[in-house]
C-alpha cells in the first residue's frame, strides 16, 4: 500500500441536535445534554411516539429555512458547508478559481422521499413533479457544488450509515491523487417519516432516549443534521497560512458480506476496516487516545462493535456520541469525525451519553464520564446496513 | 497518458441482451429482439426489458427468492464481468463500487405501498432493508463473497464516471487488486409516469441521440459492470483508463481531446444534446450508443463497457440513426479504425456537471 500523505482538516462546519455549530454541540455535549422528542415535521400512527434528536429550526440560517426547492438534507448540507469555509478561512469566491471537489454522503438525500406524490399517483391522480424535481435538484453533493459554483469532481456517497466516514476517506484520495486543490467531505441527512417508519418496522427503535453500549438498550433513536470538512494538501493549506485543525492519517473499509441488517457476528468486516486504517496510518492500537464508536443502542451493532473494540484496543477509551445527536445515518460519520477532530483539540471526551451499567456480553464499557485523553490520534468507525464498515483515523495538527 | 486500470471483464444486461455477445451484436447494429415493458394502464412504455433469467446459471435460485429486479441486475452483471475475466472466486483483495441513479425505487414504492395500504405499524421490514441504496451492492457481495471495500454511489447522470474514478484511485492506492465497477438502474411505473408528464411523447418513432433539435429518447434500464484490475496485471490487447475528469460546464477547460472518437452520453434529450454541442468543437469524430441502452442515469456504465468492446475490435460501432445533420461533428460509419489515441466517453448532467473518461488500448 502507498504510504499517503495525510489530507489536512483547515475547515469544520456541523448542524444537529446537539448544536448549531461545532462548539455549541460540544459544549452541550460537555454539559452532558441532551433533548431527544417526539417527530414534529410528521405525524405518525405508531401507538408509542418514538423519540428522535431533530434540529429546530433556528439552528437552520434564515436564507436556507426559505429554500423550500431544496429538500432538507441539502440545506443542512449547505449551512455546514458555509460554516466549514468560514472556519478555514475561505471565501466562495476564491475557490471558484480552483479545482474544488465535494464528496457527501447521505442516505435520505438520495431516497425516493416522495409519499405524498405518490399517494397521489396511487389514488389515480396526476401529481405535480415539483416533489420530484426538488429530489433531482437536492443531490447533495451536486447541490453544494452548484450552489457554491466549484469545479471539481462531485460525489454523492450512499452506503447507508457508514455514508460520512466513507466520504471523508475518498475525499482525502483525491487530494493524494491530484484531483483537486481542495475538498469539502462530509454528510447530510434529514428526518423522515419513511425512515422512521422503516426503522420501527426492524425494531431496532427504542421508544427511550437511546443507551449506546448499556445492559439495558433496546434500539436506536433516529437524527438528523450534517458536518463538512475542508480538506487540503499540507503543502496547500501551509502555503496559504492556514490553521490546520487535524489531519486525515487513515481511511479503511470492507464489507461483511453476511447480512443486510446484521453485522457479521465475529465483526470481520469491522476487523478488517480497522487493520487497513491502521496500515495506511502507519499508527499503532496502543497509539490511539480514543475511539468515537458507532455505538447506535441497538443489540447487535453494539455487542460486535463493543467486542472488537475491547479486542483490539484493550486500553483505549471508546464513547458513543449518538446518545447526544441520535443516530443521523448519512450524517453520523461526517458529524462523529467532527467531534473527534473537536475532542483532539480539547484533549478531552464527553461521557457516553444513555451509558449506565455495563454489559457482560460486550467485555468492554465506553466512557461514562467526561475525562481527559492522552494523545494525538483518535478513531471514529462506522458500521452501516449492507455490512459496510469504515474507520477514519484522525491526528491532531501536530501529529 | 499513464494508464489507471486495465478493464479485464466485462458484464452487461439491458434491453438489447446480456453478455459480452449480445452487446457486440448491439454495436454492430444488431441487438437482441427487444421484449417491451409494459407502462400503466398496458400501453407500451418506451423501455426494453433487461432480463435476468441468465443469473440462475450462476446463483442457486433459493438465494434469489427474496431479491428484487434492482439486486438481481447488479449480481448479474457482477457474475459475467467475473466470467468474462475468468475470475471465480472473489476475495478481501477486491472492492465494488456500484453507482446507480434512482436506487431501489421499485422497492421503495413497495416499501411505501407497505404502510399506505395497512398503516405504518406495517410497514414491511424486508422492503425496508431493500429500498436502501446500498442494497445492490451489499447483496452483490454477500452473494459473491467480496469481503473488500464496499462503495455505492449516486449523482443521476455521472454516477458511473464517478465511480470509476473511484474505482481507479483504489487501484492506485493499492487498496484492492481488483474492482468491479458498475452501474445500475431500474424503470419503474411512476419513472415512467415522471417521463411522461416531463417529455410528452417523443417527437420520432425512434431514439435520434445526435439530433440536437427534438426530443426523441426512451427510458432504459439494465447494469453493466467492468472489472479492472493495475494496468501491470492487465493482457495485451486489453482496454484502459488513462483518465476520469469530472468537472463544471462552463468553468476550467474540459480538455475534450480531438485526436480519438467522442462516445458522447446523449441519449435523445433535446436539453442535454445542447450542452454536448457547447463542450464538443465541430469537426471531432463522435457517436453514441444510446439508442441501444435507452436513458437512464448510469447508461455510462455501458458505453464504457462498450469501449473495452470496440478497443478490442478496434473498429467503429454502428452509427445512431440521424435523420438529419443538425450539429457540424463527423460520425464515422461501422468498421472504420479506431484513431490511435482511443477513446472518449463523454456526459453532461442535467445539473450542468460534465464526466469525460479516456481509454486506450493497452
Amino acid at each position: 500500500m502507498t504510504p499517503p500523505t495525510p489530507a489536512a482538516v483547515t475547515g469544520i462546519g456541523c448542524i444537529c441536535a446537539a448544536g448549531r455549530d461545532l462548539p455549541a454541540a460540544m459544549s452541550s455535549m460537555a454539559a452532558a445534554r441532551r433533548s431527544p422528542h417526539p417527530p414534529v415535521r410528521f405525524s405518525t400512527g405508531h401507538p408509542k411516539r418514538y423519540p428522535v434528536f431533530g434540529v429546530p429550526d433556528d439552528f437552520v440560517p434564515a436564507d436556507l429555512l426559505e429554500r423550500t426547492d431544496l429538500l432538507l438534507t441539502t440545506r443542512f448540507a449547505l449551512a455546514a458547508t458555509r460554516q466549514s469555509l468560514v472556519d478555514a478561512g475561505w471565501e466562495p469566491a476564491a475557490l471558484q478559481r480552483l479545482r474544488v471537489g465535494v464528496c457527501l454522503g447521505t442516505t435520505v438525500g438520495c431516497a425516493l422521499n416522495i409519499e405524498d406524490f405518490y399517494r397521489e399517483y396511487r389514488g389515480g391522480g396526476c401529481p405535480d413533479l415539483e416533489t420530484i424535481e426538488r429530489f433531482l435538484r437536492s443531490n447533495p453533493a451536486a447541490a453544494v457544488s452548484r450552489e457554491l459554483g466549484l469545479d471539481g469532481p462531485v460525489q454523492t456517497v450512499v452506503n447507508a450509515c457508514s455514508s460520512g466516514t466513507d466520504a471523508i476517506g475518498i475525499a482525502a484520495s483525491w487530494l493524494r491523487a491530484g484531483v483537486c486543490d481542495v475538498a469539502l467531505a462530509g454528510g447530510a441527512d434529514e428526518l423522515c417519516r419513511i425512515i422512521y417508519n422503516g426503522f420501527i418496522s426492524l425494531m431496532i427503535t427504542d421508544d427511550q432516549p437511546c443507551r449506546p453500549f448499556d445492559r439495558n438498550r433496546r434500539g436506536l433513536n433516529l437524527g438528523e443534521g450534517a458536518a463538512v470538512l475542508v480538506l487540503e494538501s499540507p503543502a496547500a493549506a501551509a502555503a496559504r497560512g492556514a490553521r490546520v485543525r487535524a489531519r486525515v492519517l487513515g481511511y479503511g473499509s470492507a464489507c461483511d458480506a453476511h447480512h443486510l441488517t446484521a453485522p457479521h457476528p465475529e465483526g470481520r468486516g469491522l476487523r478488517q476496516a480497522f487493520a487497513e486504517a491502521l496500515a495506511c496510518a502507519g499508527v499503532a492500537p496502543r497509539e490511539v487516545a480514543f475511539i468515537n464508536a458507532h455505538g447506535t443502542g441497538t443489540p447487535d451493532n453494539d455487542r460486535v462493535e463493543g467486542r472488537v473494540l475491547n479486542q483490539l484496543f484493550p486500553e483505549t477509551p471508546f464513547l458513543s456520541t449518538k446518545g447526544y445527536t441520535g443516530h443521523t445515518l448519512g450524517a453520523a460519520g461526517a458529524i462523529e469525525a467532527a467531534f473527534t477532530v473537536a475532542c483532539l483539540e480539547a484533549g478531552r471526551i464527553p461521557a457516553s451519553a444513555g451509558f449506565a451499567e455495563a454489559d457482560p456480553d460486550i467485555h468492554g464499557t465506553p466512557s461514562a464520564i467526561g475525562r481527559d485523553i492522552e494523545g494525538g490520534v483518535a478513531l471514529s468507525d462506522s458500521l452501516a446496513f449492507g455490512g459496510n464498515n469504515a474507520v477514519l483515523i484522525l491526528g491532531r495538527a501536530d501529529r | 497518458m499513464s494508464a489507471l486500470a486495465a478493464i479485464r471483464g466485462i458484464g452487461v444486461v439491458g434491453g438489447f441482451g446480456t453478455g459480452v455477445e449480445a452487446l457486440r451484436d448491439a454495436l454492430a447494429g444488431n441487438p437482441g429482439p427487444a421484449v417491451p415493458i409494459p407502462g400503466a394502464g398496458g400501453v407500451d412504455s418506451g423501455c426494453r426489458r433487461a432480463d435476468t433469467a441468465a443469473l440462475e446459471a450462476f446463483v442457486d435460485r433459493r438465494s434469489l427468492r427474496r431479491m428484487d429486479t434492482i439486486s438481481r441486475l447488479a449480481i448479474l452483471g457482477a457474475c459475467l464481468a467475473l466470467r468474462d475475466a475468468g475470475v471465480d472466486r472473489p476475495d478481501g483483495r477486491m472492492g465494488v463500487v456500484l453507482s446507480t441513479g434512482y436506487g431501489p425505487s421499485g422497492t421503495t414504492l413497495a416499501f411505501l405501498d407497505s404502510f399506505i395500504d395497512s398503516g405504518d405499524s406495517c410497514s414491511s421490514p424486508t422492503l425496508f432493508s431493500s429500498s436502501v441504496h446500498n442494497a445492490p451492492a451489499a447483496n452483490l457481495s454477500t452473494l459473491l463473497g467480496v469481503t473488500g471495500p464496499n462503495l455505492s454511489l449516486s449523482q443521476f447522470e455521472v454516477s458511473a464516471s464517478s465511480a470509476l474514478l473511484t474505482a481507479t484511485l483504489w487501484l492506485a492506492e493499492g487498496r484492492v487488486d481488483r474492482v468491479l465497477v458498475g452501474g445500475v438502474d431500474e424503470y419503474c411505473d411512476v419513472l415512467g409516469y415522471c417521463w411522461k408528464r416531463s417529455f410528452g411523447e417523443p417527437d420520432s418513432p425512434r431514439c435520434l441521440p445526435l439530433d440536437t433539435r427534438r426530443q426523441t429518447a426512451r427510458p432504459g434500464e439494465g447494469c453493466a459492470f467492468l472489472l479492472l484490475e493495475r494496468p501491470s496485471a492487465g493482457r495485451g490487447g486489453d482496454a484502459i483508463i488513462e483518465a476520469v475528469r469530472m468537472g463544471r460546464i462552463g468553468g476550467a477547460p474540459a480538455g475534450i481531446p480531438a485526436d480519438r472518437l467522442l462516445v458522447l452520453g446523449a441519449d435523445g434529450h433535446r436539453r442535454c444534446a445542447g450542452a454536448y454541442v457547447k463542450l464538443v468543437p465541430a469537426g471531432c469524430a463522435v457517436t453514441s450508443l444510446g439508442q441501444i441502452w435507452g436513458s437512464f442515469p448510469t447508461a455510462t456504465a455501458f458505453d464504457a463497457a462498450a469501449a473495452a468492446v470496440l478497443l478490442r475490435s478496434g473498429c467503429t460501432p454502428a452509427s445512431p440513426p440521424e435523420s438529419d445533420r443538425p450539429h457540424s461533428w463527423r460520425v464515422p460509419p461501422a468498421g472504420e479504425p479506431l484513431p490511435s489515441a482511443g477513446i472518449g466517453l463523454l456526459r453532461v448532467s442535467a445539473g450542468g456537471e460534465y464526466a469525460l473518461t479516456l481509454l486506450s488500448k493497452a
